[in-house]
């Protein structure tokens, strides 16, 4: 074994057992993100074919037969869980988020009596939302557009609900680039918290670096001839070592207790993990080399990594985020690392397929080591050491 | 007849930026002798210290251990060199054994060879007894003797050892020497810094003074700091607590302004015009409930070097 190699090896061991020598801080690196995954999952989990129902509020503001039944039409309907309250009492649940109000106004008799060519004003119903709900309330105005319409045929036509039934039939199916493959939310979760906390663990392993290279110690590897290039790397693998074993053990609790699977290419899943991996290790060094002060650097690696992880779909499916955002994904490395593990896990995907995400990751983590390996030995040579 | 020289430095100057820090410094450390850098803070004892181990760079000059430079021969000189800083530089989440056992193998030790040094180089600390407790819980003055541990593991010819008391009580200080002249007697070239001079008196072989970047004299203690009668007289003191502000201010202003009165920590340092009034500041000081461990009169050629207007003054290594 060459020297450097040997000399890598015993400043990576270092570094290992470093981490290790705080149990209980080396048990946090691996719990948190285990315990984000699961609550994320949990409250983004549906159970298959669970129809979901928006929570309304039905206000009746002129007691009478056609809003009545109108009313009872709402409260029954499957798609909504109704219940129906004074208008007082319903804006205060709107108000907080907890329900769409659907008032029925006065002047809604007039329907029961609709014709085609009926003159004379219509009657306007009110939906009432809290400002973020405008999902809800498109959701609200469908089914209440769709309800009304349906007693107003009932009542023109004296036809029951069965033959005012759309003459037709809806049946959604859910596409996706492989057969089979079923959407888990606790899958997309400890895809998504693990590379959040990989990137928050480099950030750490940067900041002991960054330490480091403040005490005399670092005078002493200096004295001691270690070449700069050999204590990085030893270093990033060190790093990366704790990485993979911190994506090894989430994804294993996730399958034990989730059932999140690999379902795609088991070699593709070790190969974006070596490149998520390596990743941490290059945020790391970034940290260590652009950092100035360890206040300064952990402020704004944070602010960086959230805002990676929000952008790169890690906390929100990319699909639900805005188009802006899912362009700016094809430049962020975190979007590129998703994608591959989801692509490998519930999407079923083969080693050709996620190649291109496993490239993308790799090249950021190229790059990232290869710019903070030149600033630090720029920084090294620029430091006079005058002090220990 | 006088050992191989160990170290030596030839015309040395360093550069930050447009500051000089060393300015044509030549010294020489024979193996078998302790010597000393004495000289006030910014004087360039550090520097001097940083260029012999070769993490700093000269802009001139050159640096050698035994006839190896660092550019030609970094390995070489690498592990001639065992460099103590001020501060402990070893990792507290380690044992001390691993702690040897890590900075050892950077040194290419392995096997069985790394662990007769690791047992032997914490016996000579005497540090046998930790060598498998974090060092973490040690004290103080059990991780300066670990720090110097691993200065010593690969037995290098030359020591340097930055301010090594400076975070010590009297007695682990007195320790501390004691094992250094032992190290010396084992045939080790000792290079360490100080601004206290009797510590460059009673540990040092030879004192090399700096200041401003210059080495202003160099020579034996005893040469050093024999008196003259044009001298101030002069007290150091080791005080068994610091006095409170207050008290410190009541006693300058009791000894008056032909009495000087320096304490720096527990240190003390008392200068008169004679010997008779140093004994009258003296006697008030230990009136006024001072408490001294220790004190002794020095002063010669090293107190006026550090002191005097040294502009007069040519290098004289």
């Amino acid at each position: 074994m060459s020297r450097r190699l040997e000399l890598t090896l015993t400043l990576a061991r270092k570094d290992w057992r470093r981490f290790w020598a705080d149990r209980r801080a080396a048990i946090m690196v691996f719990a948190v993100p285990i315990l984000l995954a699961s609550a994320f999952g949990l409250i983004f989990h549906q159970t298959p074919h669970e129809p979901t129902q928006l929570p309304v509020v039905v206000v009746v503001e002129e007691p009478g037969p056609f809003s009545r039944l109108v009313a009872n039409d709402l409260l029954v309907s499957q798609r909504l869980d109704a219940q129906e309250l004074p208008r007082e009492e319903a804006e205060a649940l709107v108000a907080q988020r907890r329900a769409v109000a659907i008032v029925l106004p006065r002047g809604l008799e007039r329907l029961q009596h609709w014709q085609p060519d009926s003159a004379g004003e219509r009657p306007t119903l009110v939906l009432l939302h809290h400002p973020g709900a405008n999902t809800e309330k498109q959701w609200a105005e469908g089914v209440v557009t769709e309800t009304v319409m349906q007693r107003v045929a009932r009542e023109a036509f004296g036809a029951d609900a069965h033959e005012l039934a759309p003459p037709f039939r809806v049946q959604s199916a859910a596409v996706t680039t492989h057969p089979n493959a079923q959407f888990n939310s606790y899958t997309h979760s400890f895809c998504g918290m693990t590379i959040q906390y990989l990137l928050l663990w480099g950030m750490e392993s940067g900041l002991v670096l960054l330490r480091e290279r403040q005490r005399p110690v670092w005078s002493r590897l200096r004295a001691a001839a270690v070449p700069l290039s050999c204590i990085l790397t030893g270093q990033a693998i060190a790093t990366a070592a704790v990485a993979i074993f911190q994506i090894i053990l989430t994804f294993t609790f996730g399958y034990v207790v989730f059932g999140v699977k690999v379902e795609g290419s088991l070699l593709g899943f070790g190969l974006l993990a070596i490149a998520a991996g390596g990743l941490a290790a290059a945020t790391g060094l970034t940290v260590a080399a652009v950092g100035g002060t360890e206040t300064r650097a952990r402020s704004i690696s944070i602010l960086l990594i959230l805002t990676l992880a929000m952008l790169g779909g890690l906390w929100v499916p990319a699909f639900l985020l805005p188009g802006w955002v899912r362009d700016i994904g094809w430049f962020l490395p975190t979007s590129w690392a998703m994608h591959g593990l989801e692509s490998v896990t519930w999407q079923q995907a083969s080693l050709t397929e996620v190649l291109p995400s496993f490239g993308v990751v790799f090249g950021f983590t190229a790059v990232l080591l290869i710019l903070a390996t030149l600033r630090l030995g720029q920084a090294e040579r620029n430091w006079p050491r005058g002090e220990f | 007849m006088p050992l191989p020289v160990a170290l030596s430095l030839i015309d040395v100057t360093v550069r930050y930026g447009e500051r000089v820090a060393l300015a044509g410094v030549s010294l020489e450390v024979r193996r078998g002798e302790i010597v000393g850098l004495l000289g006030p803070n910014g004087s360039g004892k550090s520097s001097t210290l940083a260029v012999a181990a070769g993490i700093l760079e000269p802009a001139s000059g050159t640096v050698q251990i035994e006839g190896r430079s660092r550019a030609s021969d970094p390995r070489g000189f690498a592990f001639r060199v065992g460099l103590v800083p001020q501060e402990p530089a070893i990792y507290e989440e380690f044992t001390a054994y691993e702690n040897l056992t890590f900075f050892g193998e950077l040194y290419g030790l392995s096997g069985s060879d790394l662990r007769r040094r690791v047992v032997r180089t914490l016996a000579r600390v005497q540090l046998t007894e930790r060598a498998h407790d974090r060092v973490g819980s040690f004290s103080g003055g059990m991780k300066q003797r670990l720090n110097l541990a691993i200065a010593l593991l690969h037995d290098p010819p030359v020591l340097l050892l930055d301010e090594p008391t400076a975070a010590l009580d009297p007695a682990s200080r007195d320790s501390l020497f004691a094992d250094l002249a032992r190290f010396r007697d084992d045939g080790h070239a000792i290079l360490l810094t100080t601004h206290h001079l009797d510590e460059a008196e009673g540990g040092c072989d030879r004192v090399a003074v700096l200041e401003g970047g210059r080495l202003i004299a160099c020579g034996g203690p005893a040469e050093l700091l024999r008196p003259r009668p044009a001298d101030r007289a002069i007290l150091y003191g080791h005080l068994r607590t610091r006095p409170p502000k207050f008290l410190e201010k009541a006693l300058r202003r009791r000894l008056g302004s032909h009495v000087e009165l320096e304490i720096t920590g527990r240190r003390l340092r008392l200068a008169a015009a004679s010997n008779e009034e140093l004994g009258y500041a003296l006697a008030a000081l230990l009136a006024d409930g001072v408490e001294l461990e220790a004190y002794r009169t020095p002063a010669g050629a090293l107190e006026r070097a550090l002191r005097a207007d040294t502009t007069a003054r040519g290098s004289s290594p």
